[in-house]
């Protein structure tokens, strides 16, 4: 039998298409553009956004929508963008932390939406500038913030009655350490942590003082120091433990366990406290507004979830279309995920059933519930100013850990958090 | 020695006559490694090479290539006055330089023991590499369940001897934790290399040796240590280039801290890079990165020349 030769440019040839042909698959998604329309997001698809996309395809049945979620982490997030700048079909995407919305903002990942936002009247709030519920960049409306995420102070109800203590409707951050120490026993601690002081008593932007850092500000010491003061005195969750077993991640695990008593958090973490199958307990659950600092009362939480829409979108009509059907009509689904909408156009019952399940008054105090987050109108303080924010989060974070180990004094600590403000700033600021 | 003239004669004809169809190019050669090269210039070579040049630039990736902007030597001279830096060199230096030489050590110590005749001696050496090809995750989590400074199994050892470290909830002990799973995690291989090593030990040596009455001490000074100095260089050198890029643990258990204390070089650049996105200078981390590891590795390599044991 005759074997065939190959000459050398055959064999060329067929390296390169094999070599062609093993690139282009991986290609395929960032080349080519589907009909569909592809949004990506952070929340588990189960947690709300599926049902808002069944009902947009429901409204809209030209569109056909496909929701694809990213794990919103350092590497989820590097997922994100490197999938935006690789020209991979994505026409409308979520942003949760404040550095990456002024990173995308200000790197041309995002259409300007200024126009469509001034032209609809049911959108005007989204131009307020004194409670910003858009990030602008410039000037210009690149981000609108699909949630509200108010925070509160969960009481464990069972353990309250028990120790005798009232569930405050107004209270100071003294009270608040008093409340926790009452409530500490040898079982469980009074609270997990401590409210953000300062943000409760500087508001928006609260790290920022000109073209430097606001460290200087006493609150900041305050709230390192009370930390600190808390844990020694055993009223708030020692740090070892806390670093120890990653505690951060998994509060709601020792809330549940009955570990810790007052949980200074936000809405979506009320879905671990209706599930008696996948987290089940025997008490129900009440709710205080945060602590008030110096008669100052800016709610830690604030405006966020933000929707943007990838300029390279050949659909970017279609984009809005579901960005605006996101903000308004459809935002219901998105409570299951303990999303209380930015527009807040849906109604308590609506509210109530969606954040705190079929059964709300077997699991809540649902009376607390209304007060402290239905008729309330908390001050959200949302960050505008973002310049070094990553670096700035570490120092914190870092600083925080060593004094609440009991390792450093507060007044070191945030000394050391203010070098490392201040040069962040003055070099994004000088970069920019 | 006349099969051996015959097969040396049919390679040598091999040789003149490929055959029909064969043709002793070198290109075909790189036919066969083409997929490894493919994989080595996409993988290793641009990546280097992207690295090299991002370093004299300021990006932060989300902008593209159309964001990159040249900053000559800006990095270079951010990095020399860099206090993050610095604090991540002195750690770096203090694993590596704890670490590798503890790992080698037991390692060397493990290899000798694992070679002398002992009931269950295959499943023993089995044991111990085991750490070394377990996922790194499970040995994460294993490590901080046992390492809980309030439940933790070790802890609870030590407290015999009134000890209670915080390991990896203590800023001074969560270094010396993450080296103790370095030293644990590496002694299996390092002992299985040695033990390889010990097999080719010249055995006429320690003959003579016997012969001339020397002790154990005597012969492992003499005789053992130089037949094994190349193989503690192999190790040393690839040892401190993996301590110095160790990330996995790190990132996974202690995120740098508490404070900075686990931040060594590598999770340095990768904060700088990945949470920062400050690739340029991330980049220019990793180049000076690069040129003291390589210092490091030709400073182990030189010191061994000439001490080796030849036969």
């Amino acid at each position: 039998m005759r074997r065939k030769r190959f000459s050398r440019r055959e064999v060329l040839a067929g390296l390169g298409a094999g070599a062609l042909a093993s690139v282009v698959p991986g290609c395929s998604g960032g080349g080519a553009r589907s009909a569909v329309l592809q949004v990506w997001g952070g929340v588990p698809a189960a947690s709300g956004p599926a049902n808002v996309v069944k009902a947009f395809e429901q409204r809209f049945p030209q569109y056909k929508v496909n929701y694809t979620r990213f794990v919103n982490d350092a590497r989820g997030n590097l997922k994100l963008d490197t999938a935006l700048q690789g020209g991979v079909d994505i026409d409308v995407y979520f942003t949760y932390s404040p550095a990456s919305l002024a990173l995308r903002a200000g790197s041309g990942l995002a259409v300007d939406l200024t126009d469509r936002v001034t032209q609809d009247p049911q959108l005007k709030v989204f131009l307020d500038t004194d409670q910003p519920r858009a990030y602008l960049d410039n000037g210009r409306v690149k981000a609108l913030a699909t949630a509200r995420e108010p925070f509160f102070v969960l009481f464990n109800e069972k353990l309250r009655q028990q120790a005798g203590v009232d569930l405050p409707q107004q209270w100071t951050i003294d009270e608040y350490r008093a409340t926790a120490k009452k409530l500490t026993t040898a079982n469980t601690i009074g609270a997990y942590t401590v409210p953000d002081v300062a943000r409760i008593a500087l508001g928006p932007n609260y790290w920022y003082d000109g073209d430097r850092s606001n460290f200087g500000d006493p609150h900041f010491e305050q709230n390192f120091r009370i930390g600190q003061d808390m844990i020694r005195e055993g009223s708030a969750f020692p740090w070892t433990e806390v670093l120890a077993r990653h505690l951060d991640s998994y509060q709601q695990n020792s809330f549940l366990g009955e570990e810790f008593h007052l949980w200074s958090t936000a809405p979506f973490n009320l879905r671990y406290l209706y599930d008696p199958k996948k987290f089940p307990h025997d008490f129900k659950v009440s709710f205080a507004p945060p602590p008030t600092v110096d008669g100052q009362d800016w709610n830690g939480g604030s405006y966020n979830n933000f929707v943007m829409v990838n300029p390279k979108s050949p659909k970017v009509d279609a984009a809005w279309e579901f960005v605006k059907f996101w903000l308004t009509e459809g935002s219901t689904p998105m409570l299951a995920g303990g999303k209380l909408p930015t527009l807040g156009n849906v109604t308590d019952d609506q509210v109530l059933t969606g954040m705190l399940g079929k059964e709300p008054e077997k699991y809540f105090d649902v009376d607390s519930f209304r007060r402290v987050v239905l008729d309330a109108e908390p001050k959200l303080a949302t960050d505008t100013r973002l310049a070094g924010f990553p670096e700035i989060t570490l120092a914190v974070k870092q600083q925080k850990d060593l004094c609440w180990l009991g390792e450093k004094d507060p007044g070191a600590a945030i000394r050391e958090v203010r070098r490392v403000a201040d040069a962040a700033i003055a070099r994004n600021e000088r970069s920019s | 020695m006349a099969t051996a003239t015959v097969v040396a004669a049919e390679r040598t004809t091999v040789r003149a006559d490929p055959g029909p169809g064969i043709k002793p190019k070198g290109w075909i050669g790189l036919l066969f490694i083409a997929p490894n090269l493919l994989g080595v210039i996409a993988f290793t070579l641009i990546p280097l090479i992207s690295v090299i040049v991002l370093a004299f630039t300021d990006w932060n990736l989300v902008s593209g290539l159309g964001g990159i902007k040249f900053n000559g030597l800006d990095n270079f001279i951010a990095i020399a006055r860099d206090p993050g830096f610095w604090s991540a060199v002195g750690l770096t230096l203090v694993y590596v330089g704890v670490s590798v030489p503890l790992t080698v050590m037991l390692g060397l110590g493990l290899g000798i023991a694992l070679n002398r005749p002992l009931p269950g001696r295959a499943v023993l050496r089995a044991i111990f590499f085991l750490p070394y090809i377990v996922n790194i995750v499970a040995i994460g989590m294993t490590w901080l369940m046992l390492m809980n400074p309030k439940a933790g199994l070790v802890n609870q050892v030590l407290d015999v001897f009134g000890l209670q470290p915080g390991w990896f909830a203590s800023s001074h002990w969560a270094l010396p934790a993450l080296i103790v799973m370095a030293v644990w995690g590496g002694v299996g291989y390092c002992s299985l290399i040695y033990l390889s090593a010990l097999q080719d030990a010249p055995r006429q040596l320690y003959e003579a040796a016997d012969i001339d009455g020397a002790g154990v001490w005597a012969k492992f000074r003499v005789i053992t240590w130089p037949s094994l100095l190349p193989t503690t260089i192999f190790l040393l050198v690839t040892l401190i280039i993996g301590a110095s890029q160790g990330f996995g643990l790190i990132a996974l258990i202690t995120a740098g801290g508490p404070g900075d204390s686990t931040t060594t070089i590598s999770y340095y650049m990768y904060q700088t890079g990945f949470q920062f996105y400050r690739f340029g200078y991330a980049s220019a981390i990793g180049l000076v990165t690069f040129v003291g590891v390589l210092v490091l590795t030709l400073v182990t390599w030189r010191a061994q020349r000439g001490r080796a044991l030849h036969d």
